[in-house]
């Protein structure tokens, strides 16, 4: 019976069940789609690192998991003398600048041949390799996004690029030049951000990087394995701080719809609870009641919440190729919890002013 | 205070009347309510005395304002009494705490209002069965079936009350008031909002509810034609019980 008349009620009033309900999926979709979004696109960019199929990564010491936010200040000869240690089979040079004017990317200037070596080389879905200084290679991703053709000119650092080949994704970043011409442009010559390292065999990949260590003690000397687990929002800083901020941005948000919603609610209906105290109502069963209604409005916006994270992800990826969304059932399951506790302690005070109500007040409430 | 009373016993079909002593099943006694207007008491019930027996319907009369909706929320515990005793079938309401009176008041009170008082969301099928539900006893159907047919609502359990008439949501909430058969039955002008047909209606209902069941019925009314379908009538004034002379 309190379950029919929970269900009732909440459909009482459908218009402000809606809103309610809609301020629970902004709240849900916004917890998921910006943990999604963070966690994706670190996600992407370590397995794309991953994808390269080197063994280790050298940079320098202060250099961050970004790896386009390192500058470039490691002589290029230092490959050189990597190369020469025992159990390195190629070692590959890579400058990486990041890019702010017209859309956020890191430009991989790479060396052709040594990068091929480390890489197996890419796969190319349209045209062919790097041959002269001014050929630019991209991913599929991003020619999508920008809308650009084999042959194309790509205007990128003040300078013209001719688009020389599209490569599958997955490999490294998005955008790649002649490591040279990057190094002119940005006024690194002879600098490298990172070198990447292919050992003969992969289970030579701890001495390999004891002896880098031993050569260069003062740099950062990575397993490609993990820079997978370093790739996560707690290991860059601020970013968890801002995911926080906009989960409780989100949860604050339907705490306080709910919270009026049930606020008014209670004004609404202070003669049935009147009734319901004259019927015997105990002021637990009144913020039960409440507080059960408040849940099944909750799990409804969770539900649309679920669906709208889907449609808010498909609608980005489509006006965003290069985006990536990771909804995991984890997040959907802590976004809903997280809604429902918020939802509950938004109606928290409505329920509890309602079963302290004075039951004659309440009867003769107009 | 026990009293000799005659007692009908028409339900075994013995025609002599027999006599009982009987406990009254509501005693009032000395009964003061003040309300606070700022620093002012206000009060709405002077000390009131008043005993009714259990099968007894009595009809509370008075000018407004008199103080007849405060004792009848006194008597169903909605209201505390700032002095005096009010025993509801031996049960003190003003000794008390809040979370006993409203126990007593799930098992032993049952109210019909003026403005009928349903809840709009509930059909009348939901709004009766949500009194059982609170009683505790959960959905009795052969109880719930009885009433129903009594009071002719069978035809009217799937509407909600914005479908019914005034007459009709009244008999809705004679039935919720006395579904969970509570000793005494409190009704706060419960012909205020009905024509007269649908007024002769209630009453005849709440009549047939007092004779054929021995529901004790308490009723407020300014209606002086309703005091006919009751054994006793009461008059108020200023707060205070002014005589408790038999009906004709």
């Amino acid at each position: 019976m309190m379950g029919q008349f929970v269900f009732r009620n909440l459909f009482h009033r459908p218009m402000r069940t809606l809103i309610g309900v809609i301020a629970i999926a902004v709240e849900v979709t916004l917890v998921i789609v910006i943990v999604g979004l963070t966690s994706g696109m670190l996600q992407e960019t370590a397995k794309r690192i991953e994808g390269i199929g080197a063994d280790i990564m050298v940079q320098p010491s202060s250099s961050s998991v970004f790896l386009g936010f390192s500058g470039a200040p490691m002589p290029i000869k230092i490959g050189d003398k990597v190369h020469e240690l025992k159990y390195v089979q190629y070692v590959s040079p890579a400058l990486l600048q990041f890019n702010t004017s017209g859309g956020v990317e890191t430009i991989w200037g790479i060396d052709p041949v040594s990068f091929r070596q480390v890489s197996n080389g890419f796969v190319f879905l349209e045209g062919h390799d790097m041959e002269g200084p001014d050929d630019m290679l991209i991913d599929d991703w991003q020619a999508k996004a920008k809308h650009v053709r084999l042959g194309d000119t790509y205007p990128l650092l003040n300078h013209n690029w001719k688009v020389a080949g599209i490569v599958e994704h997955g490999k490294a970043g998005r955008i790649f030049v002649p490591i040279t011409t990057l190094q002119e442009l940005v006024g690194a010559r002879d600098k490298a951000t990172i070198f990447l390292v292919k050992c003969t065999r992969p289970e030579h990949t701890p001495d390999v990087i004891a002896e880098i260590k031993e050569l260069l003690p003062t740099n950062k000397v990575v397993p490609v394995k993990e820079y997978m687990s370093l790739m996560t929002s707690t290991n860059i800083p601020a970013l968890q701080t801002f995911i926080n901020s906009m989960i409780a941005l989100a949860v604050s948000i339907g705490l306080l719809v709910i919270f009026l919603s049930m606020y008014t609610t209670v004004l609404e209906r202070t003669r049935d609870i009147g009734v319901l105290k004259s019927l015997g109502a105990s002021k637990f069963m009144i913020i039960r009641a409440l507080l059960a209604e408040t849940t099944l409005l909750c799990l409804l916006g969770i539900v649309a919440g679920i669906g709208l994270s889907y449609v808010v992800r498909a609608g980005f990826l489509s006006l965003f190729p290069t985006l990536s969304i990771l909804i995991t059932a984890g997040w959907v399951l802590r976004a809903g919890l997280i809604a429902i506790v918020g939802a509950l302690i938004g109606a928290s005070y409505p329920a509890w002013q309602a079963s302290r109500k004075d039951a004659v007040e309440a009867l003769a409430y107009d | 205070m026990a009293i000799t009373v005659t007692i009908r016993t028409n339900s075994t079909g013995n025609a002599e009347p027999e006599l009982k002593t009987l406990e009254p099943i509501l005693k009032v006694e000395n009964v003061w309510k003040l309300y606070h207007a700022g620093k002012v008491e206000v009060p709405a019930l002077r000390g009131v005395n008043l005993d009714v027996l259990p099968g007894e319907a009595v009809a509370v009369m008075g000018p407004s304002g008199c103080g007849k909706s405060s004792l009848l929320y006194v008597i169903g515990g909605l209201a505390t009494a700032s002095r005096g005793k009010v025993l509801v079938d031996g049960n003190d309401l003003v000794a008390m705490g809040d979370a006993e009176r409203t126990k007593l008041r799930r098992h032993k009170i049952g109210f019909v209002f003026q403005r009928f008082n349903l809840l709009p969301a509930l059909t009348a099928k939901g709004n009766i069965a949500i009194a059982q539900y609170i009683h505790g006893d959960g959905f009795d159907p052969h109880r719930f079936e009885v009433v129903t047919k009594m009071l002719g609502l069978e035809g009217r359990l799937e509407h909600r009350p914005s479908e019914m008439s005034g007459g009709e949501q009244q008999r809705v909430a004679i039935a919720r008031a006395i579904i969970n058969e509570p000793k005494i039955l409190l009704a706060d002008e419960p012909t205020g909002n009905l024509d007269t047909k649908n007024s002769e209606i209630v009453l005849e209902m709440l009549r047939r509810l007092n004779k054929d069941l021995g529901q004790t019925i308490v009723m407020i009314t300014h209606n002086p034609e309703a005091t006919t379908y009751f054994d006793r009538v009461v008059h108020m004034r200023d707060g205070v019980i002014v005589d408790g002379v038999p009906a004709d």
